[in-house]
């Protein structure tokens, strides 16, 4: 021990009789090292993030095709194009109206579902277990399950509609219903992820809070409302952020139940980008889209920075 | 303790990854076949099920009757999937020697170089010519004047019926054959009559949610009036909105919930048919074996010719010669053989229920005796292909636009009219687009 001790004394004292040189040359050593590990995820960042969102950029201009040919700087055409096509309009809308209809349910349901399981539902882990069980399954799973429950001659869906005396629905085929059919069984599959997240908030606030407030006489919807609710606020803000970009990357789930077919009511604007690219080979147009798709993103995340920002100045 | 061997920690961790690059590498190597001298041709597909059980038994028969050539078949999935991974294979210069498309996507993509033609010559040597082919298959091989694809079949939309029920409905004549009609009329009074000697409708026909069938149909019944619609490219689509709306309303007569289920996907219509509970079914010939494995007495026949000209919808399985950037002429030689062999060894794939290209094939005693095959046979002659453009054809956007602007005619009796006007708008926005295969437009046949 004392060996170790009186070691590090002398090389402090050497390092103090001649500091600048070696120091610096240690820093550098330091440098590089932290260089050496950061390496992988750099070249892994640049290899698959950063170059292709320049590379994108730069086919947004151009008329290259995935069959090799084009390549000619066309400079704004494939804006121009997008802007003005019907199609892009429409995909970009169904977009926002499945991210509109899938959101809040997405969030209330899930509020509701953990405040039940949070409060007195005996057998927690059960109903944790459940709600959070169709999360884990993969896209193509829940799409093959809800195909079948929206057969039009043969499904659930139909079966119990039909027993209460109502008309039998194409659930996925009707224009009128399809997005819907599509919403439904998003809120189904990931409605535990955010059920999960509210759960963990609840748990976190402290429970001589309750105990206070049942002193003071306060009822079960009382609490919920005062206390519950107030301090869920930051989880509403992270669960509403995530959800809406989960809900914008619509694509997996509609393009498999719809068994790839394009239809005006469904077809979102990933699933365009996706055709305009690998069905009609137009990878400049494809790639003009996805970046007007991206500034919508931008916008969403600028006006979520600013609420949170004015939130925390409250 | 002293470990098993002597190596540091690094030295250790050194071995394994060399090993396992090694080892990594050595599958990047082409597969190579010490026992035979016989030259490896890539050959990519898209056909899988029944048909692709049926192409693997051809490639053994080709494969095991020479030893100049072995085929090393890629399947990969029907659709977008395969024609997006074969563009981009010959984009990057790397093609197979040959693969399989649809004869009504060529015309997309021979504009890129992305495809080579074939010799005819060449062909003719090995026996295959104009004459060993029905006219409308040949001819729609080619792009201009050069021959881009060599149709292995022609597979149309057909109309299957069960024989139990038409023979007890009194609508079959004295061979057993479904009486024939020539008009939507008599073609709806015979289904009445069959619908009433079944347990359910008289007609399957599912076309939820699927472009493509409702194409198949409505473009069959279009072409019976004598008529094709063109679509130029840069101009602006002609269609004949009498004869597209007459179509329509025809079809919409069917699915009226007596003769056909008003609602029925592709599935459902396949398993009304199979289970025996329908009198009929509008499918393509490639669902012959799943009526074959479901054991039910039936037969098969053209749709009726209801508006004067005979005309069925179909697609055919070409060979094509995807453009590579370093071609072998020894393969592309042999490649050539592969294709005539396949060709006249086409007898086991009407098996499949595809009506083989090869003449010599389709007027052999065999396949007269093939039933059903041979009673749709005739449909051979009167194939009618999706327009030509460089965005129609089996698996294309094309159909299913056309699907998204008529479902609603089929399936809550919207304006057939109003819908026809808006695939036509969407087909002209199309066409406003350059093939993008070829997006300056200078590429001649």
């Amino acid at each position: 021990m004392t060996t170790t001790a009186s070691a590090t004394r002398a090389i402090v004292a050497a390092g103090a009789s001649d500091f600048r040189p070696r120091r610096a040359g240690f820093q550098r050593r330091e440098q590089l090292i932290s260089w050496a590990f950061l390496a992988p995820f750099l070249v892994a960042f640049i290899l698959f993030l950063a170059w292709p969102i320049a590379h994108g950029i730069f086919l947004s201009f151009t008329n290259q095709s995935l069959t090799g040919a084009g390549g000619a700087f066309v400079g704004f055409a494939n804006y121009a194009e997008a802007l003005t096509d019907p199609v892009m309009w429409q995909s970009m809308w169904n977009t926002v109206w499945f991210t509109l209809l899938s959101t809040v349910p997405l969030v209330a349901i899930a509020l509701v579902m953990a405040a039940l399981v949070d409060r007195g539902l005996p057998g927690q882990w059960l109903w944790r277990l459940s709600f959070f069980m169709p999360y884990l399954l993969a896209s193509t799973v829940i799409s093959q399950i809800w195909v079948w429950i929206f057969n039009p001659q043969i499904g659930a869906a139909n079966n119990i509609l039909t027993f209460f005396g109502l008309e039998p629905i194409a659930w996925l085929q009707n224009p009128d219903t399809n997005m819907l059919s599509i919403v439904i069984a998003t809120v189904w599959w990931t409605v535990g992820f955010n059920f999960l997240l509210y759960l963990a908030a609840m748990q976190n606030i402290p429970s001589q809070q309750y105990e206070a407030a049942s002193l003071d006489g306060a009822g079960a919807w009382r609490q919920f409302w005062s206390i519950t609710l107030p301090q869920l606020g930051p989880a509403t803000v992270l669960i509403l952020l995530l959800q809406i970009l989960a809900s914008l990357k619509l694509f997996d789930q509609a393009y498999q139940m719809l068994g790839g077919v394009a239809s005006d009511t469904t077809r979102s604007i990933v699933q365009y980008i996706y055709e305009a690219g690998f069905v009609s080979y137009r990878f400049g147009y494809s790639a003009a889209i996805s970046y007007i798709f991206f500034a919508l993103i931008v916008i969403v995340g600028v006006a979520q920075a600013l609420v949170t920002r004015r939130r925390k100045e409250l | 303790m002293t470990p098993p061997l002597d190596l540091s920690r690094r030295q250790f961790m050194t071995a394994a990854s060399v090993a396992a690059a090694a080892a990594l590498l050595a599958g990047c190597a082409p597969g190579t076949n010490p026992a035979s001298n016989a030259q490896t041709l890539q050959f990519w597909h898209l056909l899988s099920g029944g048909d692709g059980v049926t192409m693997s038994s051809l490639l053994d028969q080709v494969n095991a009757a020479q030893d100049a050539y072995k085929i090393r078949p890629t399947v990969l999935a029907w659709g977008t999937p395969y024609y997006t991974k074969l563009a981009m294979a010959g984009a990057g210069g790397r093609a197979p020697d040959v693969a399989i498309m649809h004869a009504t996507r060529v015309n997309g993509w021979a504009p890129g170089g992305l495809l080579d033609d074939w010799d005819l010559d060449r062909l003719a040597e090995l026996g295959v010519d104009e004459s060993t082919f029905p006219t409308p298959i040949w001819e729609k091989g080619f792009v201009g004047d050069r021959l881009f694809s060599v149709a292995l079949d022609a597979h149309p939309f057909v109309l299957m019926f069960n024989t139990d029920v038409c023979d007890a409905a009194g609508v079959l004549d004295s061979k057993g054959a479904l009486k024939e009609t020539s008009s939507p009329e008599e073609f709806l009074d015979q289904l009445r009559t069959v619908g009433g000697a079944t347990e359910g409708h008289a007609l399957s026909y599912g076309y939820l949610g699927d472009g493509a069938q409702m194409w198949r149909l409505f473009y069959g019944l279009y072409a019976q009036h004598g008529l094709a619609m063109e679509l130029p490219v840069g101009g602006k689509a002609v269609i004949d909105k009498d004869a597209a709306v007459e179509s329509l309303l025809f079809m919409q007569s069917l699915l009226d919930g007596e003769i056909a289920a008003a609602q029925n996907d592709y599935g459902s219509a396949i398993a009304e048919f199979a289970t025996g509970k329908s009198g009929m079914l509008m499918t393509g010939v490639w669902e012959l074996r799943t009526m074959q494995n479901a054991g039910i007495p039936f037969d098969a026949t053209m749709i009726p010719t209801l508006y004067g000209t005979p005309a069925v919808y179909a697609d055919s399985h070409s060979f094509v010669l995807p453009h590579q950037a370093n071609a072998n002429p020894v393969n592309r030689d042999l490649t050539y053989r592969f294709v005539a062999d396949m060709l006249k060894g086409s007898f086991g794939w009407a098996e499949a229920g595809h009506i083989p290209a090869f003449l010599p094939v389709t007027s052999s005693p065999e396949y007269a005796e093939l039933v059903p095959q041979a009673h749709y046979a005739e449909a051979a002659d009167h194939v009618v292909y999706d327009p030509t453009a460089w965005f129609t054809g089996s698996g294309s956007n094309f159909q299913g636009e056309f699907g998204a602007a008529v479902q609603g005619v089929l399936l809550s009796g919207d304006d057939p009219a109003a819908a026809i006007d808006r695939f036509e708008s969407r087909v002209n926005t199309l066409l406003a687009q350059p093939n993008p295969a070829d997006p300056e437009g200078t590429w001649k046949p």
